[in-house]
Formats: C-alpha cells, sequence, structure tokens
C-alpha cells in the first residue's frame, strides 16, 4: 500500500523495524520528519530523566513508548497516522513517577505527621491578644545530660522556694523524668520548660502537647517528662563529658484587669514596621524606576544603534534581576548590610525597580502617538509635549502599578523577616523557634489581616485610579492649596517615619561594599568547572619538651618547613619559616598532635609571598606538649599544606548539585500546580455565582467558597511552607504541599471567574437544537473553559518555578535550601551559580508558557 | 500662498510615499486631497508642517521656506498651521479644557505652561473656540466621555486655539458617521468662508468633495494625478484616481451638490 505522504519506497514494516532499532527513524524515512524527531528527542529526554533519578521501574512506561514508535512507523507506512494520546499517557506517568521520586512525596506522612502539626492549627484558635497582668513563680532545677560515671557536681543549685526535686541527677534525650514541686500558688496551672547550658529557652513538650501541670491545694505537684532534644549544635559534649541543663517550672497567675499582651504590642509595632519597609521600598523603586523605565521603552529608543543598546543593556539587567525572588535578594543583601530592616528594604526595592520599570516601560510603549503628533502640530517644545501628551497618558497606569506594586511588597515584607530580620515574618520563625505557638499564631493571624485588608483597599483604590474622575471639579484655589498641602504634609511625614523604621543606614551601605563586592564578584563568575585537587603537606616535627623524641623535616621537591627551635617548652617563642613553596599561594600552618588532630596556628593563615617563602612568629601551644598518658604519647609536628591542582578541568561539584536541585525544583512546580489545579476545578464550580444560582443554599455555598478562597490566598506561600515542614517534615514534600495548597484557592478563585463570565449564546443555541445537559457541557461550555483554564495553569506554574526556589529556605527543599546553605557557608560562587541556574530556568520557562499560551488564547 | 515644490518622500524601509509632487494652493481655497489609502494623502499634510521631513523638495508657505525651518523657526511656522486628525488625537485622560489650551503651547510660556499656568485671555480664547463649535457645556469633561463627533470638535477648537491661516484636516471625518462628517465639514467651511483660513483636507467621498471643495487633487501611488476644480472629477477621473474597481458611494443623501 502507498503511503498517504507517497513517494517513500519503504515498505511499513521496514519503517516499523527502523523505528524498533532507533526510536523515530522509521517516522523520518517515511517523510515524517518533525514527527520522528520529535520522538527521538522525547525519548531521550526521558531516558535522561529515568537514568538521572535511577527510577529502574519507570523503563516499562519507556519501553512502551519505544514500542509505540515502531506501531506507530507501520501505521504511517500503512498511510494512517495514529493519534499521540498514548506516547503522551506514558511519558506523563514517567515525568510524574520522577516528580513523585524526587520530591519525596510520601502521603503517609500526612497521617503520621499530623500530631505535630495539631499545635500550630490548635494555636491559631487561640492568638494572644490580651490578657491580665499576672505575678509569676518559678521553680528551677540542674540536670546533667548525659549520664557518666563519676557524674560531676551541677556547676549550680534548686531553687529553695518553690523548691523542684527530680528523681534523677542526670538523664539522655528522650528519657522520662520525673518531677515535682511544691511552694507553688496553689490550684492552678504552670508550664515546665528547658534550659540548655548555653541559655537557649523551649517549652517542654510530650506527645505534641506542651507539658501543663496543676498543682494541689497545698502547692504541690508531681509530673512526668521527656528530656528534649536541647544540645547546642556548637558546643556538644565530647565523650565522657556531661553538660548541665536546667528545667524550670513557672506559674504565672493573673490579677487585675485585663491588658494587651507583650506580644500583641510587638505584633502591633512590626506591623508598622512592615508596612513601613514596604513603602520606603516602593518609593524608593519609583523613583529608580520611572527614569529607567524611559531607557527601556522601546518606542523612546529605537532612535539609533547608541539608544537601542541601552534599551537592550537596561531590559536585560531589569530581567535578570527581576528572575531573582526578593527573599533571594534578602539572603545577599544579609551578607552586604548585616540582618535587619535595611537589607530587607534594599532587597524589596532592587526588586520593585526591576519589576516596576519593566511594568511601567510597558506602559510608556503603549502610548497613544497621536497626542504627540497634534501637539508638535501645533508648535510645542518636547518638554511641553511630555506634560501635556505623554504625562496624562501614563500618569494613570504608573500609579496604577505603583498601588500593584506596593501591595506586592507588603505581602513581601511579611515574610522577607523569614529570612532577614525585619517585620512581620521575624516573630514567625522566632517564636516557632521558641515554640510559642499562640505567639507565632497572633503573627500568622496579623499578616493574614494586613495582606487582605490590603489586598481589598488596593483593589478599590487602582479601580477608582483607572476609572478617574470624568468630570473636572471646579473647587476654589484655597481649599485646592490645603488639600495639596495636607497631602504634602501626610507624605513627608510618612516616609520620614518609614526611613526611620526601615533602618536605612547608606553608611553601612558603604562599609559592607568590599563584601558586596566580593559578592558580585564570586555571583557574577558561575562554578561551571574546577580542577580536581591534591592536598601536599611539609612537616617538621617538634619534640616537647626536649628529649622527647627526634626532631626531623620532611620535604617535597625542595619545599620545606624550618623552625626556629629544634625542641623547646610550652609558650617558647618559635618562628616558623616556609622555604620553596609555591609562590603566592594560600597555605593553612597547623600544629599537628600524635592523635591525628590538628589545629590551625591562625586563622585566615597564609599566604606565600612571590618566592614561595612564609613566616609566621607564635609561640609553642599547650597541646604540643607530649603526653605519655593520653594517645598524644608522640611529639607533635608543624605542619604546612596547600592543594595542588592534579589533572585538567572538570563539571564542578557545584554544578552538578545545582542541575540536579533544578530538576528537583521544576518537578515540585510541576506536582505542585497539577495538584492545585486537580482540586481547583471541581471545588471552583462552587464558587461560581452562575453555577450555584439563586437559592439560599447556593447562594451560601457561593459567599462560603468565595470567602475561603480570598481568606487562604492570603496566607503566603512561605508561611504555608513553615507549617507544612512541620507537618510532613522538612524537604520537597513540604513545599510541593503548601505550593499545592497556596495554588488551589488561587487557581479556584480565577476558574470559578472564568465559569462566570461564560458565554451563554452557545449554550442557548444548542439548548434550541434539542441538546440535552451533558451534550451542552460537552459542546458549548467545555470548549469555552479549557484554553482558559490551561492558561491560568500556565501562569500559575510560572509563578511556581519562581517560588520553588525560594520556598526551601524555610524547609521547602529544592534549590533554595542549597542556596541559603552556599550563602551561610561564604560559598558564593556556587551561590551563584545556582541563582544563574534559577535566572536561565525563569527565563526559559517564561519563555515557553508565554509561547503556550499564546497558542491557547 | 502655499507652494509644494518637487516634493518627494521616501521612508528608510524604501516604501516612496510621494513622486515629485508640485501644486500650488491660493489663501482662502478649501483644497481637497483624493486617493485611496496609503496613495500618500497622509504623508503629503505632514510633510507641509513637517511632522514627517521630506527627503526632497520644497514647502514653501507665505514666502517662508518650511522645509529649510529648524527649531525656533519650525514652532513658529508651525503654530500657524492648525491640523486635525482621523483619530482626533487627544489626550483622553485630560479635560476637553486642556485639550483645547494645549493648542495654544506653541504660544505660551515655555516654563509655566509646564505647570499648567496659561494667561487669563488664553482661557477666553479656549472658551470663545469652544462656544463656535457648540461644546462649551463640556469644557470640564473628560475627553473620553465624549462623543467621536464631539472629540473632533474638541479637535477643532484646539486647533483654532493656534489662529491659524492654514488648516491641515487629515480625514477628519473617516472615523465619523456621515450626519456628523458633514457637520465637521460645515465648521471647516465656516472657518474657510468667515476666517478666510485656507485648508487642505483629505477626503474619501466624492459627494463630500463636490459639497464642500473649491478645487481638488487627487493621488495615485505618491503621483500626483489629477488638479481640477470638482466639477472636473467625472465619474471617469474617479476612477482613474481610484482604481476600476472604485464605485461612488454617497454620504448622507439629504444633501444635494
Amino acid at each position: 500500500m502507498q503511503t498517504s505522504k507517497g513517494v517513500s519506497s519503504v515498505a511499513a514494516w521496514q519503517a516499523a523495524l527502523f523505528s524498533l532499532l532507533l526510536p523515530g527513524s522509521g517516522q523520518f524515512v517515511l517523510k515524517h520528519r518533525v514527527r520522528g524527531v520529535g520522538v527521538l528527542v522525547a525519548i531521550l529526554v526521558l531516558l535522561g530523566l529515568v537514568l538521572w533519578g535511577s527510577a529502574w521501574a519507570l523503563l516499562a512506561p519507556l519501553l512502551a513508548i519505544w514500542l509505540w514508535a515502531a506501531w506507530d512507523a507501520f501505521q504511517l507506512g500503512n498511510g494512517r497516522t495514529p493519534g499521540i494520546g498514548i506516547p503522551f499517557l506514558f511519558g506523563a506517568i514517567i515525568v510524574y513517577g520522577m516528580g513523585v521520586q524526587a520530591t519525596e512525596i510520601q502521603p503517609g506522612r500526612l497521617v503520621s505527621g499530623w500530631p505535630s502539626m495539631l499545635p500550630y492549627l490548635k494555636a491559631l484558635t487561640q492568638p494572644e491578644l490580651f490578657e491580665y497582668p499576672t505575678e509569676d513563680v518559678a521553680g528551677l532545677v540542674p540536670i546533667q545530660v548525659p549520664c557518666i560515671d563519676p557524674l560531676p557536681e551541677p556547676d549550680r543549685l534548686p531553687t529553695e522556694d518553690p523548691k523542684l526535686t527530680i528523681n534523677t541527677a542526670c538523664t539522655s534525650v528522650g528519657d522520662t523524668v520525673h518531677v515535682s514541686g511544691e511552694g507553688f500558688f496553689p490550684n492552678f496551672e504552670g508550664e515546665i520548660w528547658w534550659l540548655n547550658p548555653i541559655g537557649d529557652v523551649q517549652r517542654v513538650i510530650v506527645d505534641g502537647e506542651p507539658v501543663v501541670f496543676t498543682t494541689d491545694e497545698n502547692g504541690r505537684f508531681q509530673i512526668d517528662i521527656k528530656a528534649p532534644l536541647a544540645v547546642p549544635v556548637t558546643q556538644q559534649p565530647g565523650p565522657g563529658e556531661t553538660q548541665t541543663h536546667t528545667i524550670r517550672a513557672e506559674q504565672h497567675r493573673p490579677y487585675g484587669s485585663l491588658q494587651e499582651t507583650q506580644t500583641l504590642s510587638l505584633v502591633l509595632e512590626k506591623i508598622g514596621e512592615t508596612v513601613a519597609l514596604a513603602f520606603m521600598a516602593t518609593i524608593l523603586g519609583v523613583i529608580f524606576a520611572v527614569p529607567l523605565s524611559f531607557l527601556a521603552a522601546r518606542n523612546l529608543m529605537e532612535g539609533n544603534r547608541v539608544t537601542r543598546f541601552i534599551y537592550t543593556v537596561t531590559r536585560t539587567v531589569l530581567n535578570v534581576i527581576r528572575s531573582i525572588e526578593t527573599l533571594m535578594w534578602a539572603i545577599v543583601f544579609a551578607v552586604w548590610v548585616g540582618l535587619g530592616p535595611f537589607g530587607g528594604t534594599l532587597a524589596l526595592w532592587l526588586h520593585t525597580v526591576a519589576a516596576l520599570g519593566k511594568l511601567y516601560s510597558e506602559a510608556i510603549e503603549s502610548i497613544d502617538p497621536g497626542p504627540i503628533e497634534a501637539l508638535r502640530a501645533a508648535g510645542a517644545r518636547g518638554p511641553q509635549v511630555a506634560v501635556y501628551a505623554v504625562l496624562p497618558q501614563i500618569f494613570p497606569t504608573f500609579t496604577s502599578f505603583t498601588l500593584y506594586r506596593w501591595d506586592i511588597n507588603v505581602r513581601m515584607s511579611t515574610v522577607i523577616g523569614l529570612v532577614s530580620d525585619a517585620g512581620l515574618g521575624f516573630l514567625v520563625i522566632q517564636w516557632i523557634r521558641l515554640n510559642r505557638f499562640s505567639a507565632m499564631a497572633t503573627a500568622i493571624i496579623a499578616i493574614v489581616l494586613v495582606i487582605a485588608i490590603l489586598d481589598y483597599v488596593s483593589g478599590k483604590l487602582r479601580q477608582r485610579i483607572i476609572v478617574g474622575s470624568p468630570v473636572t471639579r471646579e473647587i476654589s484655589p484655597t481649599r485646592r492649596l490645603l488639600t495639596r498641602g495636607a497631602f504634602v504634609l501626610g507624605f513627608v511625614l510618612v516616609f520620614a517615619w518609614s526611613w526611620r523604621v526601615s533602618q536605612i543606614d547608606l553608611v553601612d551601605l558603604v562599609r559592607g561594599a568590599p563584601d558586596g563586592w566580593r559578592l558580585i564578584k564570586a555571583f557574577a563568575v558561575p562554578d561551571v568547572t574546577d580542577r580536581p585537587v591534591e592536598e601536599q603537606l611539609v612537616t617538621a616535627v617538634l619534640p616537647v619538651p626536649c628529649g622527647s623524641g627526634e626532631s626531623s623535616i620532611s620535604s617535597i621537591s625542595g619545599a620545606r618547613v624550618n623552625l626556629s627551635l629544634s625542641c623547646g617548652d610550652v609558650g617558647d617563642p618559635l618562628i616558623i619559616t616556609g622555604h620553596e613553596l609555591p609562590p603566592n599561594t594560600d597555605v593553612s600552618v597547623r600544629w599537628a598532635f600524635a592523635d591525628d588532630a590538628y589545629l590551625r596556628i591562625q586563622s585566615n593563615c597564609c599566604e606565600t609571598d612571590e618566592t614561595g617563602s612564609l613566616r609566621l612568629e607564635t609561640a609553642i601551644h599547650p597541646l604540643m606538649e607530649v603526653d605519655p598518658t593520653s594517645e598524644r604519647n608522640a611529639p607533635g609536628q608543624v605542619v604546612i599544606t596547600w592543594d595542588e591542582v592534579v589533572g585538567g578541568p572538570q563539571i564542578s561539584e557545584s554544578l552538578k548539585t545545582v542541575f540536579n536541585l533544578s530538576l528537583v525544583t521544576l518537578l515540585m512546580a510541576l506536582l505542585a500546580t497539577t495538584l492545585g489545579a486537580f482540586f481547583a476545578i471541581p471545588l471552583s464550580f462552587f464558587a461560581a455565582r452562575n453555577v450555584m444560582g439563586d437559592t439560599p443554599l447556593g447562594r451560601a455555598v457561593y459567599y462560603a467558597f468565595r470567602t475561603l478562597f480570598n481568606l487562604f490566598r492570603s496566607v503566603e506561600p512561605m508561611i504555608l511552607v513553615l507549617i507544612c515542614a512541620a507537618w510532613v517534615s522538612a524537604g520537597p514534600f513540604a513545599g510541593v504541599l503548601a505550593l499545592a495548597l497556596n495554588n488551589i484557592p488561587n487557581l479556584g478563585k480565577l476558574f470559578s471567574e472564568t465559569i462566570e463570565e461564560i458565554d451563554t449564546g452557545p449554550v442557548e443555541a444548542l439548548t434550541s437544537v434539542g441538546a440535552g445537559r451533558l451534550q451542552t457541557l460537552v459542546y458549548a461550555i467545555i470548549p469555552q473553559l479549557v484554553p482558559k483554564f490551561l492558561a491560568f495553569i500556565l501562569y500559575q506554574w510560572d509563578i511556581n518555578i519562581r517560588m520553588s526556589t525560594v520556598i526551601g529556605f524555610v524547609g521547602g527543599g529544592g534549590i533554595g535550601q542549597q542556596f541559603r546553605l552556599w550563602v551561610g557557608l561564604n560559598q558564593y560562587s556556587a551561590a551563584g551559580t545556582a541563582t544563574w541556574a534559577i535566572v536561565v530556568m525563569v527565563w526559559s520557562m517564561d519563555y515557553l508558557s508565554a509561547r503556550a499560551r499564546e497558542k491557547l488564547v | 500662498m502655499l507652494r509644494v515644490e518637487n516634493l518627494t518622500k521616501v521612508f528608510p524601509n524604501g516604501t516612496v510615499a510621494l513622486k515629485d509632487v508640485s501644486f500650488e494652493v491660493e489663501d482662502g481655497e478649501f483644497l481637497a486631497v483624493i486617493g485611496l489609502s496609503g496613495s500618500g494623502k497622509s504623508t503629503l499634510l505632514r510633510c507641509i508642517n513637517r511632522l514627517i521631513d521630506p527627503t526632497e523638495g520644497r514647502v514653501v508657505w507665505h514666502d517662508q521656506d518650511v522645509t529649510a525651518a529648524q527649531g525656533k523657526d519650525l514652532r513658529r511656522v508651525r503654530r500657524q498651521i492648525g491640523m486635525i486628525f482621523q483619530q482626533f488625537n487627544l489626550v483622553k485622560r485630560s479635560s476637553v479644557m486642556t485639550n483645547v489650551l494645549s493648542g495654544r503651547l506653541g504660544y505660551a510660556h515655555p516654563w509655566g505652561s509646564l505647570f499648567h499656568r496659561f494667561p487669563a485671555e488664553d482661557h477666553k480664547r479656549a472658551m470663545a473656540a469652544l462656544e463656535r463649535v457648540g461644546i462649551v457645556d463640556k469644557a470640564h469633561t473628560r475627553a473620553d466621555q465624549l462623543s467621536g463627533g464631539q472629540q473632533q470638535r474638541v479637535g477643532i477648537a484646539r486647533a483654532l486655539m493656534q489662529e491659524p491661516n492654514l488648516m491641515l484636516a487629515d480625514e477628519p471625518v473617516a472615523s465619523l458617521d456621515p450626519v456628523l462628517a458633514h457637520s465637521i465639514l460645515q465648521y471647516l467651511e465656516l472657518l474657510n468662508r468667515q476666517d478666510g483660513i485656507t485648508v487642505l483636507c483629505s477626503l474619501h467621498f466624492l459627494d463630500l468633495v463636490h459639497r464642500y471643495a473649491t478645487r481638488v487633487i487627487g493621488l495615485k501611488d505618491g503621483e500626483l494625478v489629477f488638479d481640477g476644480v470638482p466639477a472636473d472629477l467625472t465619474r471617469q477621473r474617479f476612477k482613474e484616481v481610484y482604481g476600476e474597481e472604485a464605485e461612488m458611494v454617497t454620504v448622507g443623501g439629504n444633501l444635494q451638490d
């Protein structure tokens, strides 16, 4: 049989064989070239994905696609064109399978983690708003962790009144301790707290519930607690050592009249800080964005090559800055100017400049050139044209965009505190660390309220600005002067207050500049390749005291270390010189002990000079003394080490990590979007007015869903991540869950609005031809909904990509977690690699989804 | 007198919009410019007040070489030449008053005007202009609240603020329905007859040409293919300008020519 594409002489079975050997080749020889290449690329990409995750079970669907390719070639050879639904389905199985594996999705954890969520949820119903002033009583008792033999005396004494006693002087983490107290307020509740040796305090929790004791009428109580994990990370006890912790039992008995809690006043103060930060960032952002937007407007910069160059550079820089999330900038600026409101303001400001610069320039690009022409025809000058023809056109859009951005900035500044000590987010993270759930809940509720109120107000305001006033009202000049004066005065006051609250300190900016510059330099040059290195070392044995061993030196091809003493006692001055070492190289000079432990003689030391020499003056360290009773029973050495490059350049470790995590991040966004859409689609019908009808029940359901959507939309994804990390433990799963929980109300709202805007014409038409309800649904309603739903899903996917780069900062997994770690370890060029990967990821996905959306709409 | 000499315009993309066009317009004439879309009518009008710089040729207005004028001189020439547009070219978000006053910018103080300061007589002049076009009650309304015909009247009022002695009208009625078209052209006719303002107006409809113009020029592919009085513009000549497929369409049958 001849193929429809005709001329090929290849028989169907031959084509099938080709495609069995190399997928797509059969299609290719049958002149279905695009299809052939598409099949090959798809199979290679999917294979890469399976190999990357070593998910061998997923080879089965891949094999199915392979076989399908052969069958497809056979069908094409016989002049039929099969649909691509089947391979698409198998492809989806592979991608989602990989997604589930890479993001460590374990639905079981939703159940098993539920108990640790309960304190959070319960706390949300019990915010700390007002309280009675209390009289307080507290009893303390020391306890040693872990138990050792012999147990030394604790370094502090228990309190006498009230008195707290425990059934054991020492314990291990997780063991039960029986606590009894006397001399407390009678018939009253109290809390148990645990203090570690460096003074960190935490509430004692048993079975997910904070421990509460109740005293009898004599002021006594007895309770069992479990020793929590409280050993400070930086001060782990060595083997055979113990640390003294403290158990504290405290009661707060109210008296007098109700007053606001310290929590509430702190929250109120931080609401101010949040709003001030957003205000400052927006105003400063506008000041920088307006001039930049003119440089980034294509219609103004078409003039000549120079202006076009300026346009391209401005646009590119704005785009790069914009594709890196504000929270990420907050981490960068925290390095530059330190933690606090100022760093937060800078991060918000930078992102604002980039985002507004782009929006403004688009507004400029879309102005009507007619009025400009008309005024030029009337003989007006350039500035006059700007004031009369350009400004009135761009002013409303600019103002509306500015308000919109201020909205976003308030949202962002509520969570910027999660990484930088500023605003409400800082309180949330602080109180979570202290296990003060109800205080945390107060802050979270404040965040939701601030965002919801602002959303509403700025929505109304934006609408008013866009509509404007159709008729200019005549007002007396004095009144105009008064209102303008009041406006200016108010603005100046708010500005001054915000300036103070956001702690803008240009000196800090300058002082931090070297750090910032180092950061920028390292960021700009990503870690693409590195070269394998081997540690080289030269040593000199130094017996302390003299006679405890032989002194000797080792050298590598002339490189050696010389000491001014061949032996000595602790504290003797010692001059260490290195010779014929690699010139201008960072080396490390150490005391090395017989038990393989070592100690740097000086931190951040040293660099050799251009001849490869080095000189260091010090004194012999006490640990160098030979101690025959311990493992340090032989003389120590002075060691100089350095790294020498062996072998050629290779793909750097950080690049590999970044690649892996980028894939994980993409898959996180994919799964979250899918989950979000999956739940949002059915729910959205309940929030569509035209679906729910005008019955009392319908209206009630409609309002209930609308309100729920709006309420949950105000919960920032970063906050959801915190809660989800407590639920299913930190990791990519928590991130996916948080994003999905955020997507459901967001998409639900958009979907329900789409449903409400359905054109009833086709429904009417189909009803008139006698179609049934289901038929109308399939032929008149679904075709209207699908493209719009898909467009919204793509849009959400875009946002999810951006969000999934930062949710790792607070336990959501993905590339953000690694980025924060690298910045914390001062590995800026690795962090830079991650940043560039994010830029590439955001851009390519932006581009793809924009293309896809164009096709849909 | 307006003299157009050997005017040629080649756009950077290579399009030849005008090819060696020459004609003269006596003061007080109502000259209609006809031709297909893309025949160069708009380019011709815009070359006269130099919104577009011609590639070759000269435009001389009252013995002044417009094509050679620069900066201050150019603005001085421009403010004597009023212009109205097919799309009205109003600033939609500004009030009618502001739009009308902006026609005075060529005379206004260069700095004071930036803060919306105009002399009191300009305000009076603006009210007078609005009264002349019959929309004085809309002075404080925003321009986008007006109908198309009203917007074009604001455009005329804005041009009147220039106290022009030449008025360029670039398809002033193409965006309006037939009845409004007549009312706008009647205003132009009034300016032409009462104030002696020379009018150059590009038009699409033959009956409008017959009704209002004192003279007609026709452009085809950038070349001048007709120059005469409306009475000479027969059906045959009309087809020469517009091509064989063109049909004559009448506008607003209530008016006879």
